[in-house]
Protein backbone atom coordinates (compact mmCIF):
# COMPACT_ATOMS: atom_id res chain seq x y z
CA UNK A 1 0.00 0.00 0.00
CA UNK A 2 1.16 3.50 -0.78
CA UNK A 3 -0.53 5.69 1.81
CA UNK A 4 2.04 8.43 1.41
CA UNK A 5 0.99 9.15 -2.20
CA UNK A 6 -1.57 11.85 -3.01
CA UNK A 7 -5.11 10.46 -3.11
CA UNK A 8 -6.43 9.63 -6.60
CA UNK A 9 -10.09 9.43 -5.62
CA UNK A 10 -11.62 11.49 -2.82
CA UNK A 11 -15.13 11.93 -1.51
CA UNK A 12 -16.32 14.74 0.75
CA UNK A 13 -19.76 14.46 2.39
CA UNK A 14 -21.05 12.61 -0.69
CA UNK A 15 -24.78 11.95 -0.66
CA UNK A 16 -27.26 10.66 -3.20
CA UNK A 17 -31.03 10.62 -2.89
CA UNK A 18 -33.60 9.27 -5.33
CA UNK A 19 -37.32 9.97 -5.77
CA UNK A 20 -37.01 13.62 -4.71
CA UNK A 21 -35.22 12.81 -1.50
CA UNK A 22 -37.61 10.03 -0.40
CA UNK A 23 -34.91 7.36 -0.79
CA UNK A 24 -31.47 8.00 0.65
CA UNK A 25 -29.18 5.74 -1.38
CA UNK A 26 -25.97 7.14 0.09
CA UNK A 27 -25.30 9.45 2.98
CA UNK A 28 -22.24 11.45 3.93
CA UNK A 29 -19.54 9.27 2.37
CA UNK A 30 -16.00 10.39 3.24
CA UNK A 31 -12.94 8.74 1.76
CA UNK A 32 -9.47 9.19 0.29
CA UNK A 33 -8.10 6.48 -1.96
CA UNK A 34 -4.33 6.66 -2.60
CA UNK A 35 -2.82 5.67 -5.93
CA UNK A 36 -2.48 1.96 -6.54
CA UNK A 37 -4.82 0.99 -3.70
CA UNK A 38 -7.29 -1.86 -4.07
CA UNK A 39 -10.55 -0.96 -2.30
CA UNK A 40 -13.46 -3.36 -1.81
CA UNK A 41 -16.95 -2.04 -1.20
CA UNK A 42 -18.89 -4.68 0.71
CA UNK A 43 -22.36 -4.74 2.17
CA UNK A 44 -25.89 -6.09 1.72
CA UNK A 45 -28.13 -4.91 -1.12
CA UNK A 46 -29.36 -1.36 -0.71
CA UNK A 47 -26.22 -0.22 1.12
CA UNK A 48 -25.31 2.16 -1.71
CA UNK A 49 -22.19 0.38 -2.99
CA UNK A 50 -23.28 0.39 -6.63
CA UNK A 51 -24.52 3.96 -6.22
CA UNK A 52 -21.11 5.02 -4.93
CA UNK A 53 -19.41 3.32 -7.87
CA UNK A 54 -21.70 5.02 -10.40
CA UNK A 55 -21.10 8.36 -8.72
CA UNK A 56 -17.33 7.93 -9.09
CA UNK A 57 -17.85 6.86 -12.73
CA UNK A 58 -19.82 10.04 -13.36
CA UNK A 59 -22.82 8.04 -14.56
CA UNK A 60 -25.03 9.69 -11.93
CA UNK A 61 -24.67 13.02 -10.17
CA UNK A 62 -24.23 13.46 -6.41
CA UNK A 63 -27.10 15.15 -4.59
CA UNK A 64 -24.65 16.64 -2.10
CA UNK A 65 -20.91 16.74 -1.48
CA UNK A 66 -18.19 16.23 -4.05
CA UNK A 67 -16.08 13.48 -5.58
CA UNK A 68 -12.71 14.25 -7.13
CA UNK A 69 -10.59 12.16 -9.47
CA UNK A 70 -6.95 13.09 -9.93
CA UNK A 71 -7.77 16.34 -8.17
CA UNK A 72 -10.64 17.49 -10.40
CA UNK A 73 -14.34 17.18 -9.51
CA UNK A 74 -16.35 14.49 -11.30
CA UNK A 75 -19.02 16.07 -13.51
CA UNK A 76 -19.80 13.24 -15.93
CA UNK A 77 -18.26 10.16 -17.58
CA UNK A 78 -14.54 10.61 -18.17
CA UNK A 79 -11.70 8.79 -19.79
CA UNK A 80 -9.46 8.36 -16.74
CA UNK A 81 -11.85 5.82 -15.22
CA UNK A 82 -12.88 2.51 -16.67
CA UNK A 83 -15.80 0.41 -15.57
CA UNK A 84 -16.74 -3.26 -15.67
CA UNK A 85 -20.15 -4.70 -14.90
CA UNK A 86 -21.57 -7.98 -13.62
CA UNK A 87 -22.69 -8.76 -17.17
CA UNK A 88 -19.94 -8.84 -19.77
CA UNK A 89 -22.00 -6.41 -21.93
CA UNK A 90 -20.12 -7.46 -25.08
CA UNK A 91 -21.44 -6.74 -28.57
CA UNK A 92 -22.29 -10.14 -30.04
CA UNK A 93 -21.64 -9.02 -33.63
CA UNK A 94 -18.03 -8.14 -32.82
CA UNK A 95 -15.13 -10.51 -32.29
CA UNK A 96 -13.32 -10.49 -28.94
CA UNK A 97 -10.65 -8.26 -30.50
CA UNK A 98 -13.21 -5.84 -31.96
CA UNK A 99 -14.94 -5.69 -28.57
CA UNK A 100 -11.65 -4.80 -26.89
CA UNK A 101 -11.07 -2.08 -29.51
CA UNK A 102 -14.48 -0.50 -28.88
CA UNK A 103 -13.31 2.10 -26.30
CA UNK A 104 -10.60 3.30 -28.71
CA UNK A 105 -12.99 3.34 -31.64
CA UNK A 106 -15.41 5.60 -29.76
CA UNK A 107 -12.61 8.16 -29.41
CA UNK A 108 -10.76 7.94 -32.74
CA UNK A 109 -9.88 5.65 -35.59
CA UNK A 110 -7.74 2.87 -34.05
CA UNK A 111 -4.08 2.96 -35.09
CA UNK A 112 -1.84 -0.03 -35.58
CA UNK A 113 -0.49 0.59 -32.09
CA UNK A 114 -4.03 0.51 -30.63
CA UNK A 115 -4.60 -2.81 -32.37
CA UNK A 116 -1.33 -4.19 -31.04
CA UNK A 117 -2.33 -3.11 -27.54
CA UNK A 118 -5.72 -4.83 -27.85
CA UNK A 119 -4.05 -8.06 -28.95
CA UNK A 120 -1.56 -7.87 -26.11
CA UNK A 121 -4.36 -7.29 -23.60
CA UNK A 122 -6.22 -10.35 -24.88
CA UNK A 123 -3.00 -12.25 -24.30
CA UNK A 124 -2.72 -10.75 -20.81
CA UNK A 125 -6.18 -12.07 -19.86
CA UNK A 126 -5.33 -15.45 -21.37
CA UNK A 127 -7.38 -15.20 -24.55
CA UNK A 128 -4.57 -14.80 -27.07
CA UNK A 129 -5.97 -17.62 -29.20
CA UNK A 130 -9.53 -16.32 -29.15
CA UNK A 131 -9.07 -12.87 -30.70
CA UNK A 132 -11.38 -13.65 -33.61
CA UNK A 133 -14.03 -15.57 -31.65
CA UNK A 134 -17.46 -14.06 -31.24
CA UNK A 135 -18.93 -13.76 -27.70
CA UNK A 136 -21.36 -16.63 -28.31
CA UNK A 137 -18.35 -18.89 -28.94
CA UNK A 138 -16.89 -18.06 -25.49
CA UNK A 139 -17.82 -19.28 -22.01
CA UNK A 140 -19.13 -16.88 -19.35
CA UNK A 141 -15.70 -16.63 -17.71
CA UNK A 142 -14.01 -15.96 -21.04
CA UNK A 143 -16.55 -13.25 -21.84
CA UNK A 144 -15.70 -11.52 -18.57
CA UNK A 145 -12.01 -11.71 -19.48
CA UNK A 146 -12.81 -9.94 -22.75
CA UNK A 147 -14.67 -7.29 -20.73
CA UNK A 148 -11.60 -6.93 -18.50
CA UNK A 149 -9.33 -6.52 -21.54
CA UNK A 150 -11.74 -3.92 -22.92
CA UNK A 151 -11.61 -2.08 -19.59
CA UNK A 152 -7.80 -2.06 -19.72
CA UNK A 153 -7.83 -0.88 -23.36
CA UNK A 154 -9.30 2.44 -22.15
CA UNK A 155 -5.94 3.16 -20.54
CA UNK A 156 -7.74 4.36 -17.42
CA UNK A 157 -5.74 4.09 -14.19
CA UNK A 158 -8.82 4.00 -11.97
CA UNK A 159 -10.76 0.78 -12.42
CA UNK A 160 -14.33 0.44 -11.15
CA UNK A 161 -15.61 -3.12 -10.98
CA UNK A 162 -19.23 -3.84 -10.09
CA UNK A 163 -19.38 -7.50 -8.99
CA UNK A 164 -17.51 -8.37 -12.16
CA UNK A 165 -17.37 -12.12 -11.60
CA UNK A 166 -20.56 -12.38 -9.53
CA UNK A 167 -22.43 -14.41 -12.14
CA UNK A 168 -19.69 -17.03 -12.50
CA UNK A 169 -19.17 -20.25 -10.59
CA UNK A 170 -16.96 -20.28 -7.48
CA UNK A 171 -13.89 -21.85 -9.11
CA UNK A 172 -13.87 -19.56 -12.12
CA UNK A 173 -14.43 -16.58 -9.85
CA UNK A 174 -11.49 -17.38 -7.55
CA UNK A 175 -9.27 -17.96 -10.54
CA UNK A 176 -10.26 -14.68 -12.19
CA UNK A 177 -9.85 -12.80 -8.89
CA UNK A 178 -6.25 -13.98 -8.67
CA UNK A 179 -5.61 -12.92 -12.25
CA UNK A 180 -7.23 -9.57 -11.58
CA UNK A 181 -4.85 -9.01 -8.64
CA UNK A 182 -1.88 -9.91 -10.80
CA UNK A 183 -2.94 -7.58 -13.61
CA UNK A 184 -3.84 -4.52 -11.52
CA UNK A 185 -0.67 -5.12 -9.52
CA UNK A 186 1.42 -5.03 -12.70
CA UNK A 187 -0.33 -1.90 -13.94
CA UNK A 188 -0.32 -0.14 -10.57
CA UNK A 189 -3.96 0.77 -11.13
CA UNK A 190 -6.25 2.11 -8.42
CA UNK A 191 -9.14 -0.32 -8.13
CA UNK A 192 -12.58 -0.12 -6.55
CA UNK A 193 -14.31 -3.47 -6.40
CA UNK A 194 -17.96 -3.96 -5.41
CA UNK A 195 -18.98 -7.30 -3.90
CA UNK A 196 -21.37 -8.74 -1.35
CA UNK A 197 -18.98 -11.54 -0.47
CA UNK A 198 -17.06 -10.61 2.71
CA UNK A 199 -14.21 -13.12 2.27
CA UNK A 200 -13.70 -12.03 -1.35
CA UNK A 201 -13.70 -8.37 -0.32
CA UNK A 202 -10.95 -8.92 2.28
CA UNK A 203 -8.92 -11.32 0.17
CA UNK A 204 -8.54 -8.81 -2.67
CA UNK A 205 -8.28 -5.49 -0.91
CA UNK A 206 -5.92 -3.12 0.85
CA UNK A 207 -8.96 -1.38 2.33
CA UNK A 208 -12.50 -2.65 2.82
CA UNK A 209 -15.29 -0.06 2.91
CA UNK A 210 -17.97 -1.78 4.99
CA UNK A 211 -21.32 -0.36 3.96
CA UNK A 212 -24.73 -0.60 5.70
CA UNK A 213 -28.21 0.09 4.28
CA UNK A 214 -31.11 2.46 5.11
CA UNK A 215 -29.62 4.94 4.64
CA UNK A 216 -26.67 3.66 2.64
CA UNK A 217 -23.43 4.74 4.22
CA UNK A 218 -19.81 3.74 4.77
CA UNK A 219 -20.02 2.36 8.31
CA UNK A 220 -16.33 1.65 8.63
CA UNK A 221 -13.10 1.46 6.66
CA UNK A 222 -11.12 -1.68 7.56
CA UNK A 223 -7.42 -1.80 6.66
CA UNK A 224 -6.17 -5.16 5.37
CA UNK A 225 -2.48 -5.44 6.32
CA UNK A 226 -2.00 -8.83 4.64
CA UNK A 227 1.05 -9.50 2.51
CA UNK A 228 1.00 -9.59 -1.30
CA UNK A 229 0.88 -11.49 -3.51
CA UNK A 230 -2.20 -13.03 -1.97
CA UNK A 231 -2.60 -16.81 -2.02
CA UNK A 232 -5.82 -18.76 -1.60
CA UNK A 233 -4.40 -20.44 1.55
CA UNK A 234 -4.46 -17.01 3.19
CA UNK A 235 -8.17 -17.44 3.78
CA UNK A 236 -7.58 -20.08 6.48
CA UNK A 237 -5.19 -17.97 8.57
CA UNK A 238 -6.18 -16.43 11.95
CA UNK A 239 -5.41 -12.88 10.73
CA UNK A 240 -7.81 -13.35 7.85
CA UNK A 241 -10.51 -14.63 10.20
CA UNK A 242 -9.97 -11.73 12.57
CA UNK A 243 -10.69 -9.35 9.64
CA UNK A 244 -13.81 -11.32 8.67
CA UNK A 245 -15.06 -10.99 12.26
CA UNK A 246 -14.31 -7.27 12.23
CA UNK A 247 -16.33 -6.76 9.04
CA UNK A 248 -19.20 -8.94 10.23
CA UNK A 249 -19.36 -7.05 13.53
CA UNK A 250 -19.67 -3.77 11.66
CA UNK A 251 -22.50 -5.26 9.57
CA UNK A 252 -24.22 -6.22 12.84
CA UNK A 253 -24.14 -9.90 12.00
CA UNK A 254 -22.41 -11.09 15.18
CA UNK B 1 -30.52 -37.11 -46.88
CA UNK B 2 -32.55 -39.65 -48.88
CA UNK B 3 -33.46 -41.56 -45.71
CA UNK B 4 -34.87 -38.41 -44.15
CA UNK B 5 -36.71 -37.36 -47.33
CA UNK B 6 -38.23 -40.80 -47.86
CA UNK B 7 -41.09 -40.57 -45.30
CA UNK B 8 -42.05 -37.13 -46.65
CA UNK B 9 -42.14 -38.43 -50.22
CA UNK B 10 -44.14 -41.46 -49.16
CA UNK B 11 -46.75 -39.35 -47.34
CA UNK B 12 -46.99 -36.93 -50.26
CA UNK B 13 -47.45 -39.80 -52.73
CA UNK B 14 -50.13 -41.30 -50.50
CA UNK B 15 -52.06 -38.02 -50.37
CA UNK B 16 -51.92 -37.69 -54.16
CA UNK B 17 -52.97 -41.33 -54.58
CA UNK B 18 -55.98 -40.97 -52.26
CA UNK B 19 -56.95 -37.72 -53.93
CA UNK B 20 -56.78 -39.28 -57.40
CA UNK B 21 -58.74 -42.33 -56.17
CA UNK B 22 -61.46 -40.20 -54.53
CA UNK B 23 -62.13 -38.57 -57.89
CA UNK B 24 -61.84 -41.76 -59.95
CA UNK B 25 -64.46 -43.46 -57.73
CA UNK B 26 -66.78 -40.44 -58.01
CA UNK B 27 -66.49 -39.54 -54.30
CA UNK B 28 -65.51 -35.99 -55.29
CA UNK B 29 -66.74 -34.31 -58.49
CA UNK B 30 -63.85 -33.60 -60.81
CA UNK B 31 -65.48 -30.41 -62.06
CA UNK B 32 -64.87 -28.80 -58.62
CA UNK B 33 -61.64 -30.46 -57.58
CA UNK B 34 -59.25 -31.47 -60.33
CA UNK B 35 -57.39 -34.76 -59.94
CA UNK B 36 -53.61 -34.49 -59.50
CA UNK B 37 -53.18 -35.91 -62.98
CA UNK B 38 -55.14 -32.99 -64.47
CA UNK B 39 -53.01 -30.52 -62.49
CA UNK B 40 -49.89 -32.25 -63.76
CA UNK B 41 -51.15 -32.09 -67.35
CA UNK B 42 -51.98 -28.38 -66.99
CA UNK B 43 -48.52 -27.73 -65.52
CA UNK B 44 -46.83 -29.44 -68.44
CA UNK B 45 -48.87 -27.32 -70.84
CA UNK B 46 -48.43 -24.00 -69.01
CA UNK B 47 -44.81 -24.40 -67.94
CA UNK B 48 -43.28 -26.52 -70.69
CA UNK B 49 -45.29 -26.74 -73.89
CA UNK B 50 -46.76 -23.24 -74.19
CA UNK B 51 -44.68 -21.53 -71.51
CA UNK B 52 -47.42 -18.91 -71.05
CA UNK B 53 -46.94 -18.76 -67.28
CA UNK B 54 -43.50 -17.16 -67.22
CA UNK B 55 -44.50 -13.73 -68.43
CA UNK B 56 -47.19 -13.55 -65.73
CA UNK B 57 -44.89 -15.07 -63.17
CA UNK B 58 -42.27 -12.36 -63.63
CA UNK B 59 -44.84 -9.57 -63.70
CA UNK B 60 -46.25 -10.66 -60.32
CA UNK B 61 -42.75 -11.17 -58.96
CA UNK B 62 -41.76 -7.68 -60.10
CA UNK B 63 -44.91 -6.14 -58.58
CA UNK B 64 -44.27 -7.85 -55.24
CA UNK B 65 -40.60 -6.94 -55.06
CA UNK B 66 -41.00 -3.31 -56.06
CA UNK B 67 -44.03 -2.92 -53.77
CA UNK B 68 -41.97 -4.45 -50.98
CA UNK B 69 -39.02 -2.15 -51.68
CA UNK B 70 -41.24 0.95 -51.46
CA UNK B 71 -43.19 -0.25 -48.40
CA UNK B 72 -40.03 -1.38 -46.59
CA UNK B 73 -38.22 1.86 -47.42
CA UNK B 74 -41.00 4.00 -45.97
CA UNK B 75 -41.48 1.68 -42.98
CA UNK B 76 -37.78 1.71 -42.05
CA UNK B 77 -37.51 5.49 -42.54
CA UNK B 78 -40.55 6.18 -40.34
CA UNK B 79 -39.47 3.62 -37.72
CA UNK B 80 -35.98 5.16 -37.57
CA UNK B 81 -37.49 8.66 -37.25
CA UNK B 82 -39.79 7.40 -34.51
CA UNK B 83 -36.95 5.72 -32.66
CA UNK B 84 -34.75 8.82 -32.77
CA UNK B 85 -37.36 11.40 -31.97
CA UNK B 86 -39.99 10.77 -29.30
CA UNK B 87 -42.56 13.42 -30.47
CA UNK B 88 -42.39 12.02 -34.00
CA UNK B 89 -43.22 8.57 -32.66
CA UNK B 90 -46.16 9.98 -30.68
CA UNK B 91 -47.73 11.39 -33.83
CA UNK B 92 -46.84 8.61 -36.28
CA UNK B 93 -47.81 5.54 -34.22
CA UNK B 94 -51.61 6.20 -34.17
CA UNK B 95 -51.69 6.35 -37.98
CA UNK B 96 -49.64 3.17 -38.26
CA UNK B 97 -52.05 1.41 -35.89
CA UNK B 98 -55.14 2.68 -37.75
CA UNK B 99 -53.59 1.49 -41.00
CA UNK B 100 -52.96 -1.90 -39.44
CA UNK B 101 -56.44 -2.48 -37.99
CA UNK B 102 -58.09 -1.39 -41.25
CA UNK B 103 -58.16 -4.48 -43.48
CA UNK B 104 -55.54 -3.47 -46.03
CA UNK B 105 -57.14 -5.57 -48.72
CA UNK B 106 -60.29 -3.44 -48.44
CA UNK B 107 -58.24 -0.58 -49.88
CA UNK B 108 -58.05 -2.45 -53.20
CA UNK B 109 -60.90 -0.58 -55.01
CA UNK B 110 -59.55 2.79 -53.83
CA UNK B 111 -56.03 1.95 -54.90
CA UNK B 112 -57.20 0.75 -58.31
CA UNK B 113 -59.12 4.01 -58.71
CA UNK B 114 -55.99 5.97 -57.83
CA UNK B 115 -53.35 4.00 -59.67
CA UNK B 116 -55.31 2.44 -62.55
CA UNK B 117 -55.50 -1.05 -64.01
CA UNK B 118 -51.79 -1.37 -64.70
CA UNK B 119 -48.86 -2.45 -62.57
CA UNK B 120 -48.98 0.72 -60.44
CA UNK B 121 -51.99 -0.33 -58.37
CA UNK B 122 -50.45 -3.80 -57.71
CA UNK B 123 -47.21 -2.25 -56.51
CA UNK B 124 -49.13 0.21 -54.35
CA UNK B 125 -51.24 -2.44 -52.60
CA UNK B 126 -48.17 -4.61 -52.04
CA UNK B 127 -46.43 -1.59 -50.46
CA UNK B 128 -49.40 -0.80 -48.20
CA UNK B 129 -49.76 -4.37 -46.99
CA UNK B 130 -46.09 -4.95 -46.18
CA UNK B 131 -45.61 -1.62 -44.39
CA UNK B 132 -46.89 -2.47 -40.93
CA UNK B 133 -44.95 -5.62 -39.94
CA UNK B 134 -41.70 -3.96 -41.06
CA UNK B 135 -42.48 -0.70 -39.28
CA UNK B 136 -43.42 -2.35 -35.98
CA UNK B 137 -40.49 -4.77 -35.93
CA UNK B 138 -37.93 -2.13 -36.83
CA UNK B 139 -39.29 0.29 -34.23
CA UNK B 140 -39.41 -2.40 -31.54
CA UNK B 141 -35.86 -3.46 -32.39
CA UNK B 142 -34.49 0.08 -32.28
CA UNK B 143 -36.22 1.07 -29.04
CA UNK B 144 -35.73 -2.16 -27.12
CA UNK B 145 -34.12 -1.12 -23.83
CA UNK B 146 -30.55 -2.30 -23.39
CA UNK B 147 -29.63 -0.53 -20.15
CA UNK B 148 -26.37 -2.28 -19.35
CA UNK B 149 -24.81 -1.72 -22.73
CA UNK B 150 -26.16 1.82 -22.99
CA UNK B 151 -24.50 2.55 -19.65
CA UNK B 152 -21.26 1.06 -20.99
CA UNK B 153 -21.39 3.30 -24.07
CA UNK B 154 -22.13 6.34 -21.93
CA UNK B 155 -19.28 5.50 -19.58
CA UNK B 156 -16.96 5.22 -22.57
CA UNK B 157 -18.01 8.70 -23.67
CA UNK B 158 -19.89 7.62 -26.82
CA UNK B 159 -21.82 10.25 -28.79
CA UNK B 160 -25.53 9.77 -29.59
CA UNK B 161 -24.65 8.91 -33.18
CA UNK B 162 -22.13 6.28 -32.06
CA UNK B 163 -24.67 4.80 -29.66
CA UNK B 164 -27.18 4.59 -32.50
CA UNK B 165 -24.97 3.15 -35.22
CA UNK B 166 -22.67 0.96 -33.14
CA UNK B 167 -25.21 -0.38 -30.66
CA UNK B 168 -28.85 0.17 -31.49
CA UNK B 169 -28.82 -0.54 -35.23
CA UNK B 170 -26.92 -3.86 -35.07
CA UNK B 171 -28.96 -4.90 -32.02
CA UNK B 172 -32.18 -4.20 -33.97
CA UNK B 173 -31.19 -6.23 -37.05
CA UNK B 174 -32.62 -9.62 -35.95
CA UNK B 175 -36.07 -8.16 -35.29
CA UNK B 176 -35.94 -5.97 -38.39
CA UNK B 177 -35.23 -8.98 -40.59
CA UNK B 178 -38.07 -10.91 -38.97
CA UNK B 179 -40.33 -8.03 -40.05
CA UNK B 180 -38.86 -7.97 -43.56
CA UNK B 181 -39.52 -11.68 -44.00
CA UNK B 182 -43.18 -11.28 -43.02
CA UNK B 183 -43.45 -8.12 -45.14
CA UNK B 184 -42.13 -9.77 -48.26
CA UNK B 185 -44.78 -12.48 -48.10
CA UNK B 186 -47.59 -9.98 -47.44
CA UNK B 187 -46.37 -7.91 -50.40
CA UNK B 188 -47.06 -10.94 -52.60
CA UNK B 189 -50.58 -11.17 -51.16
CA UNK B 190 -51.11 -7.50 -52.01
CA UNK B 191 -49.94 -7.93 -55.60
CA UNK B 192 -52.11 -11.01 -56.21
CA UNK B 193 -55.24 -9.56 -54.59
CA UNK B 194 -54.92 -6.42 -56.72
CA UNK B 195 -54.56 -8.63 -59.79
CA UNK B 196 -57.70 -10.59 -58.87
CA UNK B 197 -59.58 -7.35 -58.61
CA UNK B 198 -58.62 -5.63 -61.83
CA UNK B 199 -55.71 -6.35 -64.13
CA UNK B 200 -54.63 -7.65 -67.51
CA UNK B 201 -51.41 -9.43 -66.57
CA UNK B 202 -49.97 -11.45 -63.68
CA UNK B 203 -50.58 -14.89 -62.20
CA UNK B 204 -53.64 -13.57 -60.31
CA UNK B 205 -55.35 -12.66 -63.60
CA UNK B 206 -54.39 -15.97 -65.11
CA UNK B 207 -55.78 -17.91 -62.17
CA UNK B 208 -59.15 -16.09 -62.06
CA UNK B 209 -59.45 -16.51 -65.83
CA UNK B 210 -58.96 -20.30 -65.55
CA UNK B 211 -61.39 -20.50 -62.63
CA UNK B 212 -64.11 -18.70 -64.57
CA UNK B 213 -63.61 -21.22 -67.38
CA UNK B 214 -63.90 -23.98 -64.74
CA UNK B 215 -60.49 -25.15 -65.92
CA UNK B 216 -59.59 -26.25 -62.41
CA UNK B 217 -56.43 -28.12 -63.34
CA UNK B 218 -54.90 -25.00 -64.90
CA UNK B 219 -56.17 -22.90 -62.02
CA UNK B 220 -54.34 -25.00 -59.43
CA UNK B 221 -51.28 -25.18 -61.68
CA UNK B 222 -51.23 -21.35 -61.64
CA UNK B 223 -51.71 -21.29 -57.87
CA UNK B 224 -48.57 -23.39 -57.56
CA UNK B 225 -46.65 -20.69 -59.43
CA UNK B 226 -47.65 -18.28 -56.66
CA UNK B 227 -46.29 -20.75 -54.14
CA UNK B 228 -43.09 -20.75 -56.13
CA UNK B 229 -42.91 -16.94 -56.02
CA UNK B 230 -43.57 -17.04 -52.26
CA UNK B 231 -40.81 -19.59 -51.67
CA UNK B 232 -38.39 -17.69 -53.87
CA UNK B 233 -39.02 -14.42 -52.00
CA UNK B 234 -38.93 -15.99 -48.54
CA UNK B 235 -35.72 -17.90 -49.05
CA UNK B 236 -33.99 -14.93 -50.72
CA UNK B 237 -34.70 -12.88 -47.61
CA UNK B 238 -33.72 -15.79 -45.37
CA UNK B 239 -30.41 -15.96 -47.23
CA UNK B 240 -29.71 -12.24 -46.69
CA UNK B 241 -30.87 -12.45 -43.06
CA UNK B 242 -28.58 -15.37 -42.35
CA UNK B 243 -25.58 -13.41 -43.59
CA UNK B 244 -26.42 -10.03 -42.10
CA UNK B 245 -27.34 -11.44 -38.67
CA UNK B 246 -24.47 -13.90 -38.83
CA UNK B 247 -23.95 -14.06 -35.05
CA UNK B 248 -27.14 -16.00 -34.44
CA UNK B 249 -26.16 -19.32 -36.01
CA UNK B 250 -23.11 -21.31 -35.07
CA UNK B 251 -22.04 -22.24 -38.61
CA UNK B 252 -22.29 -18.60 -39.76
CA UNK B 253 -20.43 -17.37 -36.67
CA UNK B 254 -17.58 -19.72 -37.35
CA UNK B 255 -17.41 -18.69 -41.01
CA UNK B 256 -17.46 -15.00 -40.01
CA UNK B 257 -14.80 -15.63 -37.38
CA UNK B 258 -12.46 -17.21 -39.95
CA UNK B 259 -13.18 -14.42 -42.45
CA UNK B 260 -12.25 -11.71 -39.91
CA UNK B 261 -9.04 -13.52 -39.00
CA UNK B 262 -8.11 -13.69 -42.70
CA UNK B 263 -8.98 -10.02 -43.26
CA UNK B 264 -6.81 -9.04 -40.28
CA UNK B 265 -3.91 -11.03 -41.59
CA UNK B 266 -4.27 -9.63 -45.10
CA UNK B 267 -4.42 -6.05 -43.82
CA UNK B 268 -1.66 -6.22 -41.23
CA UNK B 269 0.45 -9.17 -42.22
CA UNK B 270 0.57 -10.75 -38.74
Amino acid sequence: MTNDAAPVVTGTHVGKTFANGAVVALENAQFNIPKGTFVSLVGPSGCGKSTLLRLIAGLIEASSGEITLHGTPVRGPRQDVGMMFQKATLLEWRTALENVLLPTELQRKPTRADEDKARDLLGLVGLGDFAFSFPAQLSGGMQQRVALARLLQTGADVLLLDEPFGALDEFTREHLNLELLRIVGELGATTIFVTHNIAEAIFLADQVFVMTPRPGRIARIVDVPLERPRRLALQTTPEFNRLVVEVRETLGEL
Amino acid sequence: MLRRALPHLAIFAAILGLWEAAIATGLIRSIMVPPPSAVMAAMVKLYLVEGTIYRHFFITLWESVSGFAIGAGIAIALATGSALWEPFRRYVTPYAIVLNVTPGIALTPVIIAWFGYGIGSKVALAAVLCFFPIFVNTLTGLTRPDRDREELFRQLGASDAQLFFKLRVPAALPLMFAGLKIGLTTALIGAVVAEFSQATEGVGVLMSRFSFQLNMGASIATLLSMTAIGLLLFYSMEFIDDRMVFWRREARREAASRARARAWKARRGD
